[in-house]
């Protein structure tokens, strides 16, 4: 039964990924016996296998170091592993919050938890995978995945739009990306990463082909993370999508996808950096600028949030062009804190959600601190951190990555990137300003369940932590150096 | 042995309070917030002195807690040092902060209605405020200091737009902000520019290893210069300065207690603060240093003009607290910088005192704050008036207050400066006659002569009750004698005490730096400058008596004849007209029509048929609306997204 | 001189790229179906050449057999007179090609300049062709090298299935009320 493609050990390498296959089946099939009343039970399941599935990751960590398997298909090092625990994190963080809105929405069914299950599945072996064909299947799972979510309320117009569009676009961009994969595969003869790079450095420079090569595959991996100007899907799909999907979509797929580059161009194009470093350069710029820029006109605030998450990619992509140790450390710090304030804020936006009132729009927060004066300080905090104010952890994942842009010495790169994290106080002091500063226009208190208190509370507390005692974060996220080996 | 010490509690005191008041000052009475704000500010300003008595012969003190950031060579802590230039800044916080909090007590009592924020989340703010602006002093790196740097602004933000509903108010506290990023933006670049070139933010290292350094020529762009041109803008943004000052006089918007805290005695001199604390750098940089002391001087006759027609009170102030900065930054830019700290310390004790004997004077005239809506108040209002003069006295320069030996010992060390040093001390003397002759403006104005605002209001004016007075004694106190720690030679022998202690901070400076050039001339040739400050001043309000007070009418005359430079001063030189128009307006237009609604949306959906008002009916319809352009627009982006970054290549490689 | 094989091959792709053209500009969606057989069949007789035969065959089976079939289905089932009064392109079409032709360019431009430096690698078969046949050759790879992503995908198919359950369900709902 064993052979060289497929050992014993292979098993417990995938294992958090087995636990939460069998959960992700488990949610849907308890769904069927469960009364409307106690369809919260599902949430509840699905956080059990998060639990595990953490669990079992971190006997994995505390077992071995590079856990190659399935015939070097995958690589479950450390990388691969701290990734996973923000993963795990976040998804765990946006359970909690669904079960109330999704009940508000009338929609409260067992295959919502499912899909995100098995879109988590889709994003640990984006992050363990080093061959083509892993990364490409593991990156339909979880966008395929993400896609139904997004149309998820089906009586919802909107939500049906984003979900269409967010498709058709999707699966556009997969074709250019396959395109650019199959061009390495041509070249070199083979799928995996590290065999690319080597056959990639024994090719004369200027290979016409791989250059091709890291065009498209470039413009198919900024899609996803929503690079300038492969960000118009964006915030469609995050207006458009329930909330909380929002939630789930601004920060799990998006640190997959970035792992997914940072495994792709640290490891396999590395010996082309001379050709993307540049285009990463000027796609970083502008993603930084128009991101910010055009959140200064938004009057919605998911749209707001959009805009703003699109220039945060674009901060993202500076510890990519570093590409030095501070990059990486950087990108991988900026994820964990990204998932702590962003889907705190995400949290209260869900909780605007109140009976018969959609409150997106930041006219809605409009005296906030009157009506619920925790949630308004909890929005000042997250929003302090989005724009990188000490001592938030925003801070603590901007100053990695500016500093990673100037030891390498991009300065250009680094004033503009300071120059916009001060255009982006402005879009974000309006919010404080709108909560702080105006009259309230309705007396409707926020939704806030056990789940979303409970969300909050972590959010807070990591986000001010981090930003306080960074110390021991910043040697979890050093964890992901081992990219380079 | 080294000594136990507490710093930490310092800062730390007055966030318990903050949060105290903050999570639970609802339910607690107005007594009992008051008890908690007083109880936290007093214990961190008793626990203050005592350090620094206990202290100051083993100076400097560093107490490392732990490690914040660790990242290769680079270690940020949470380190508080207390030195001399510390402690004089902590000492001046928290006293002024302690009475300024006992003057608010009172003066927030009567406060309540619709405009009215709640009592216990403006205690809560200004404790808040303490704890940053502790921090930002006794920091022993720069990131500490960048952290209680943000903070004060995010309090400030905050008290300016306390009275929210009022729209002017809710403005200025956006202005504060926008204006604060841009120098809060090159502040940043600064640190960064700082960790590029020493690899650490640590003060210590950092100025040991400038100090080594070669100082930069005059007039030369070197590495120094660079950054402290940086570390520069971020000090014109917080306090003040050309060409960041619009903020300032906006953000008397906010409560009056507020006003006197943060926008005159402590926030916006931390702009000073931070440039005497890195003295070394920008004593190795002639250039930086020679530009500080032009905006410095400039900015002081600017502001002097401007604060010369207002009719508003705490405007007044305002301009003369911009132009009072401009003093201490022309002090910095001669590298005199223990002078710019000693009239940062005695400018806290009389323009906390200026705005808290016109919170005084507001609360009589139920919140009018025109002065030509004044007169005679000196009869109803006597301690205020009283000490209201001291303070005018001491800002004007007048013998024997507070005021005259700093500004003495400033325009000295400015006329002593190899570059410019006459043209310097002149713009300074120019500037103390216009001192003199705004606040005695409105002493004659609004305290002498005839009431001008109508008999019920006369009635209702009254002397404040005990709770505002004490405090306004006592800085009465402060603004008559704090000058007498430091007393120029030709008095006496004069007294040299303050320079003394600041001594070993600026020490590298004295050795190294440019500002070591003796101090030439003699002491005839002091007295004789000392003369003629002392006669301007005594001409400002010699003026000010013979047009406000003799002849009241002679001012509307002054102001006929005069209208076209009267309105270039009223409208403050059209400076705020002219930024909007530069700046915010392009700015907005750009994101509102150029980014979002052109290209965002009118490229989109005008190329096809416009979808964003199309409502969808069923999945069907969904997909013919699709059809119909916007995702195939988004598609053509991704594919034009290809073909630039295709062109780029093309045309790099 | 083309041997045969080139000839052959040329000419599959000329037919497969002209009625790829003809997909897109038949007003009658019966006729842009068939064109786009006629284009996957080309691209059949491609994957012959280079003696993939399972993939040949799973291409015809599959695309022709299967999904063209349930496109004619589709469109037989909408009414055909509304869709062949549609434009068939919108206003953006010339804006597309320009754009298409600089893409052409640019990639031309590259191949161009970097012709020296353009090599491909030797053909690599993967294992024997003349001992093993190609459909075990790929139950080989796809079982043995490739078994986690075959794996994985079935996941991706259960993803399907469930998206395709909730939009079956939407439309009961919708129906029903």
């Amino acid at each position: 039964m064993f052979n060289q493609y497929f050992q014993p050990n292979d098993i417990l390498i995938i294992y958090p990924e087995l636990l939460l296959a069998l959960f992700a089946m488990g949610v849907m099939i308890i769904d069927l016996f469960l009364d409307r009343a106690w369809k919260v039970l599902n949430a509840f399941t699905a956080l059990v296998g998060i639990a595990y599935a953490a669990y079992a990751l971190y006997r994995l960590k505390s077992n071995a170091l590079n856990l190659s398997g399935y015939n070097h298909a995958i690589l479950n090092d450390s990388f691969a592993i701290y990734f996973q625990f923000v993963f795990l994190i976040a998804t765990a963080l946006v359970i909690l919050i669904s079960a109330r809105y999704l009940s508000i929405e009338g929609e409260n069914r067992g295959d919502y938890y499912a899909l995100i299950l098995l879109s988590l599945i889709g994003m640990n072996f984006m992050v363990m995978g080093i061959d083509l064909i892993t990364l490409y299947i593991a990156l339909e799972l979880m966008a395929v995945s993400e896609y139904i979510l997004v149309g998820y309320l089906r009586t919802n117009r909107q939500s049906n739009e984003a979900a269409m569009k967010f498709f058709l676009l999707g699966a556009f961009s997969s074709g250019i990306l396959l395109y650019g994969i199959s061009l390495l595969y041509g070249i070199s003869g083979s799928t995996d990463l590290r065999v690319i790079a080597q056959r990639l450095a024994e090719r004369p420079s200027h290979d016409p082909i791989a250059l091709v090569a890291v065009v498209t595959l470039t413009a198919g991996l900024l899609f996803k993370i929503g690079g300038v100007p492969f960000h118009q899907w964006l915030p469609d799909a995050y207006e458009g999508a329930p909330s909380t999907i929002t939630t789930f979509i601004s920060v799990a797929p998006k640190a997959a996808s970035f792992a997914l580059i940072l495994r792709i161009f640290i490891v396999g194009l590395k010996p082309l950096e001379t050709s993307w470093v540049p285009v990463l350069s000027v796609v970083c710029v502008l993603t930084m600028t128009l991101g910010n820029i055009t959140a200064i006109s938004q009057s919605n605030i998911k749209r707001l949030l959009a805009y703003s998450s699109i220039a945060h990619a674009g901060y993202l992509l500076l510890g990519l062009i570093a590409g030095n140790e501070y990059g990486i450390t950087g990108i991988a710090i900026y994820f964990l804190v990204y998932a702590f304030m962003n889907i705190g804020i995400w949290t209260l936006v869900v909780a605007m959600r109140r009976k018969d009132l959609i409150g997106d729009q930041i006219q809605d927060m409009a005296g906030m601190i009157y009506k619920n004066p925790g949630a308004a300080v909890l929005m000042l905090v997250f929003l302090l951190s989005l724009a990188g104010i000490p001592p938030t952890a925003g801070f603590i994942g901007k100053y990695y990555l500016f500093a990673s842009v100037i030891q390498t010495h991009h300065y250009v790169l680094a004033v503009i990137a300071v120059l916009n994290a001060a255009i982006s106080l402005y879009y974000y002091f309006r919010v404080v300003v709108v909560m702080f500063m105006s009259e309230k226009t309705d007396e409707e208190k926020m939704t806030l369940s056990p789940g979303v208190l409970t969300s909050l509370a972590v959010t807070l507390v990591f986000t001010l932590l981090i930003g306080i005692y960074p110390e021991p974060f910043i040697r979890f996220a050093q964890n992901s150096l081992s990219l380079f080996q | 042995m080294e000594p136990r010490t507490y710093l930490w509690l310092i800062p730390i005191l007055p966030l318990l309070g903050a949060t105290l008041n903050g999570v639970l000052g609802r339910r607690f009475s107005r007594a009992a917030v008051s008890a908690i704000a007083l109880l936290s500010t007093g214990l961190s300003c008793a626990l203050a002195i005592f350090e620094v008595v206990t202290l100051s012969d083993v100076f400097p003190i560093i107490e490392r807690h732990f490690t914040w950031i660790q990242a290769g060579s680079l270690r940020v802590g949470y380190d508080l040092l207390l030195d001399p230039l510390s402690s004089v800044m902590v000492l001046v916080v928290t006293v002024v902060g302690l009475l300024i909090h006992i003057y608010s007590v009172g003066y927030m009592a009567h406060e309540e209605g619709p405009n009215f924020g709640g009592f216990y989340r403006f205690f809560s703010y200004m404790n808040l405020f303490m704890f940053a602006m502790l921090t930002l002093v006794l920091a022993n790196n720069y990131v500490l200091m960048f952290v209680g740097w943000e903070g004060v602004g995010l309090c400030s933000y905050l008290l300016i737009g306390f009275y929210f509903r009022k729209q002017s108010a809710s403005d200025a506290g956006k202005k504060a902000f926008i204006t604060n990023r841009i120098g809060d933006f090159g502040l940043t670049l600064g640190l960064f520019s700082l960790f590029w070139m020493f690899g650490t933010l640590d003060y210590q290292p950092i100025f040991a290893r400038a100090a080594a350094m070669p100082v930069e020529p005059l007039h030369q762009f070197g590495a120094l210069t660079i950054i402290t041109l940086l570390l520069f803008i971020g000090a014109t943004g917080k306090s003040a300065q050309i060409p960041l000052y619009v903020w300032l006089p906006d953000a008397m918007e906010g409560p009056t207690p507020v006003s006197a805290l943060i926008h005159a005695a402590t926030m916006v001199t931390a702009g000073v603060y931070m440039m005497a604390r890195s003295n070394v750098l920008f004593s190795h940089a002639p250039t930086t240093l020679l530009i500080v002391a032009v905006i410095g001087a400039i900015t002081a006759l600017f502001a002097g003009t401007m604060g010369l027609v207002q009719r508003d009170m705490k405007r007044i102030l305002a301009y003369s607290t911009i132009s009072q900065l401009g003093y201490m930054f022309l002090a910095c830019g001669v590298g005199a910088y223990a002078a710019g700290i000693f009239h940062l310390m005695t400018h806290a004790f009389f323009k906390a005192l200026l705005f808290l004997a016109a919170g005084s004077v507001m609360h009589a005239m139920r919140g009018e704050l025109d002065i030509f809506k004044m007169g005679g108040l000196r009869k109803k209002m006597a301690t205020t008036y009283w000490t209201f003069l001291i303070a005018s006295l001491a800002i004007a320069g007048i013998p024997g207050f507070s005021g005259f030996f700093s500004k003495d010992e400033i325009l000295w060390r400015a006329f002593n400066s190899p570059e410019y040093g006459r043209l310097l001390w002149a713009v300074g003397w120019i500037t103390a006659g216009l001192t003199a002759l705004y606040m005695f403006r409105i002493v004659f104005v609004a305290f002498h002569g005839e009431f001008r605002g109508g008999d019920e209001a006369w009635h209702h004016a009254h002397e404040s009750p005990r709770v505002i007075r004490v405090p306004l004694v006592l800085l009465a106190v402060g603004a008559l004698l704090a000058g007498y720690v430091q007393v120029p030679k030709f008095i006496f022998g004069g007294v040299e005490k303050f320079s003394d202690f600041l001594a070993p901070v600026f020490a590298s400076t004295t050795t190294h730096g440019v500002a070591e050039t003796a101090v030439n001339g003699g002491h005839h040739l002091e007295l004789g400058l000392t003369a003629l400050s002392v006669l301007i001043a005594l001409a400002g309000i010699g003026i000010a008596y013979l047009v406000f007070r003799a002849k009241p009418e002679r001012a509307d005359l002054l102001e006929q004849k005069l209208k076209p430079l009267h309105s270039l001063l009223f409208h403050k030189y059209w400076i705020d007209e002219l930024y909007s128009t530069l700046f915010i307006r392009p700015i907005q237009f750009l994101s509102t029509w150029v980014l979002w609604k052109i290209v965002d949306l009118f490229v989109i959906d005008g190329l096809g048929v416009n979808g964003s008002g199309f409502v969808v009916r069923g999945l069907g319809r969904g997909l013919r609306h699709l059809q119909s352009g916007r995702v195939r627009a988004y598609a053509g982006w991704v594919v034009l997204g290809a073909v630039l970054i295709v062109a780029f290549l093309v045309f790099k490689v | 001189m083309m041997t045969f094989d080139q000839i052959l091959f040329y000419a599959l792709a000329v037919i497969a790229v002209l009625s790829a053209i003809m997909v897109i500009t038949r007003r009658n969606p019966v006729h842009s179906a068939l064109f786009l057989i006629t284009t996957l069949f080309c691209v059949a007789g491609i994957y012959l050449q280079l003696h993939a035969e399972f993939l040949a065959a799973v291409q015809v089976i599959v695309y022709v057999g299967g999904i063209m079939v349930l496109f004619l289905f589709v469109i037989m089932l909408v009414n055909l007179e509304t869709l062949s009064q549609e434009r068939r392109f919108n206003r953006q079409w010339h804006i597309a090609i320009l754009v298409s032709v600089v893409l052409l360019v640019e990639f031309g431009t590259i191949i161009w300049r970097g012709k020296a430096a353009l090599q491909l690698p030797a053909n690599q078969p993967l294992m024997d062709t003349l001992t093993t046949n190609n459909s075990e050759q790929l139950g080989v790879v796809l079982y043995q090298q490739y078994m986690l992503p075959f794996e994985i995908a079935s996941f991706l198919l259960l993803v399907a299935i469930i998206g395709a359950v909730i939009l079956a369900k939407r439309r009961l709902s919708s129906d029903g009320k």
